[in-house]
């Protein structure tokens, strides 16, 4: 184990754990908005949209991140889409992450008993007021563990986008590791950043879950 | 001229076959279109070519803290001042660099191939840009090997698929003791499992070897003479994209003739090698 291999790297792993943390930020994000529209439209009366959330889910928490980014960047040019590296990564995992959040949010919703709607309902509650001030917070509340647990998940697995040519986290570790002929050093090295990396997103997640509780006991 | 006789593949031909359903798939759709595609025309109108490869085949392919180097950096950048065009480079994992090639993502790839009749159907090769002779590096403290037969009865891995590994089991089956031949999926793996004694030997390219053993002298070191029949490495392309092929094979040839390749050949492999001028014909 020689130590002055990663630190001799620091900078090129510094950058691609930076490439990392962005594609997967921007991943989630994305996400996560497709996540409350197909959860809500799983939630909604209509049947045509739930068959249609359903179905979205199906398809993209079936398929395989890895065989989902090769499909977005590769197949695709086949029909003259020419998708850029970026767009195809940080859309890739959207589109995976997605189908997870919606689920996670679903499940939230749905474990609320329904007789607090009807009873806010009977109150004389309008139906937007019921869904921001009753049902939201704690839905939130519920789903903060398992979104901040997808997006440690997502953070990892966008290793597999180095298949279309960006240089992230595990690809630059293992760049390192054939030049140097050194791969502890490397994967040590790149698995330190990932810690790091996730320790935050935990202790976020930590604090966005104390925030929340403070204000269901307000 | 040596004719090339591989028995077995390339490098890292099992890794393409792990993709060879994507490939096939993006072939079939990709017949519908006109072949002859002006692919150089392209490459000049917008002055640039871009190439791919996987940057993990020291010393043909580095990245040294993020920055591209090794001898298919220094041979395409002469060849592409031939052609009056700039390069950018592509650094892609293996599985998706003949994928990506068909798919047109990119125009050429300069990762080192071996030429095997099966793999001329699809792809068009340029000439040779190096050797790729089968040889085996052993620990630098093992003094039980001495010559190649000396792996009789001993642990021996190499890169599953290869022509270097088809010719280890051809050579292994002479020994009068077996080798035990581990596959692995990637030459970096096998080296780790020397350094860490899991095996006694790795076979790969007299040049990767040679370098190998030269940037970890206190771990590794060469056992000589290389074995088998001669093979050479090439860069490949689209099957249709033949006026590219040509510009880049008169380029190479004629940057092997003002000794541009002696130099670069002597930087990275400490030695010059004699290179065929045309594009052999595969015996299998």
């Amino acid at each position: 184990m020689r130590p002055q291999v990663i630190l001799h790297a620091f900078g090129y792993l510094t950058q691609a754990a930076g490439t990392t943390l962005a594609i997967s930020l921007a991943g989630i994000a994305i996400g996560f908005l497709i996540g409350a529209a197909v959860g809500a439209a799983r939630l909604s009366r209509q049947v045509w949209l739930r068959r249609l959330g359903g179905a979205y889910v199906s398809v993209f928490r079936g398929v395989p991140l890895l065989v989902l980014l090769l499909f977005i960047y590769y197949f695709l040019a086949e029909f003259g889409l020419d998708i850029p590296a970026l767009v195809a990564a940080i859309g890739g995992l959207a589109l995976s992450t997605g189908a997870y959040q919606s689920e996670i949010l679903r499940g939230a919703f749905a474990v609320l008993p329904r007789g607090q709607a009807e009873a806010a309902a009977a109150l004389g509650f309008p139906g937007l007021e019921i869904w921001r001030r009753i049902l939201l917070p704690q839905a939130l509340r519920i789903s903060v563990p398992p979104l901040i647990n997808e997006f440690i998940l997502i953070l990892k697995a966008s290793s597999l986008v180095s298949v279309v040519g960006i240089a992230e986290l595990t690809r630059v570790s293992m760049n390192i590791a054939s030049m140097t002929y050194r791969p502890l050093e490397a994967y040590v090295g790149g698995g330190l950043f990932y810690l790091a990396i996730n320790l935050c997103l935990a202790g976020l997640g930590a604090i966005a879950e104390r925030r929340l509780a403070a204000g269901g006991a307000r | 001229m040596k004719t090339i006789k591989t028995i077995g593949m390339t490098r890292r031909e099992a890794l393409k076959r792990g993709l060879a359903a994507t490939a096939a798939a993006g072939g079939l759709l990709g017949a519908g279109r006109v072949a002859w595609a002006d692919t150089l025309g392209d490459i000049k109108s917008r002055g640039e070519l871009v190439v791919a490869t996987e940057m993990q085949f020291p010393p043909f392919d580095i990245s040294d803290n993020g920055t591209y180097k090794g001898v298919d950096r220094e041979l395409i950048d002469a060849v592409a001042k031939e052609l009056g065009v700039k390069v950018s480079y592509l650094d892609l994992p293996w599985t998706s660099v003949l994928p990506g090639l068909e798919a047109k993502k990119f125009d050429l790839c300069i990762a080192p191939v071996t030429i095997t009749k099966e793999r001329m159907k699809r792809y068009a090769f340029s000439v040779p840009i190096a050797d790729a002779t089968a040889a085996l590096m052993k620990r630098a403290d093992d003094k039980s090997i001495a010559k190649p037969e000396d792996i009789a009865g001993k642990a021996v891995g190499g890169q599953k698929g290869t022509s270097q590994l088809e010719q280890l089991k051809a050579f292994a089956a002479k020994l009068p003791k077996p080798v035990d031949i581990k596959e692995y999926v990637d030459n970096n793996q096998s080296y780790a499992d020397l350094a860490a004694g899991r095996i006694d030997a790795s076979i790969n390219s007299l040049p990767n070897l040679a370098y190998a053993a030269a940037q970890r002298a206190d771990a590794f070191a060469l056992v000589l003479p290389a074995f088998g029949q001669a093979t050479y490495f090439s860069w490949v392309g689209r099957l249709d994209d033949k006026t590219l092929l040509d510009a880049v094979n008169a380029a190479l040839v004629k940057l092997e003739g003002d000794g541009t390749v002696a130099t670069i050949q002597k930087k990275w492999f400490g030695q010059t090698m004699d290179l065929p001028k045309t594009v052999p014909e595969p015996a299998i």
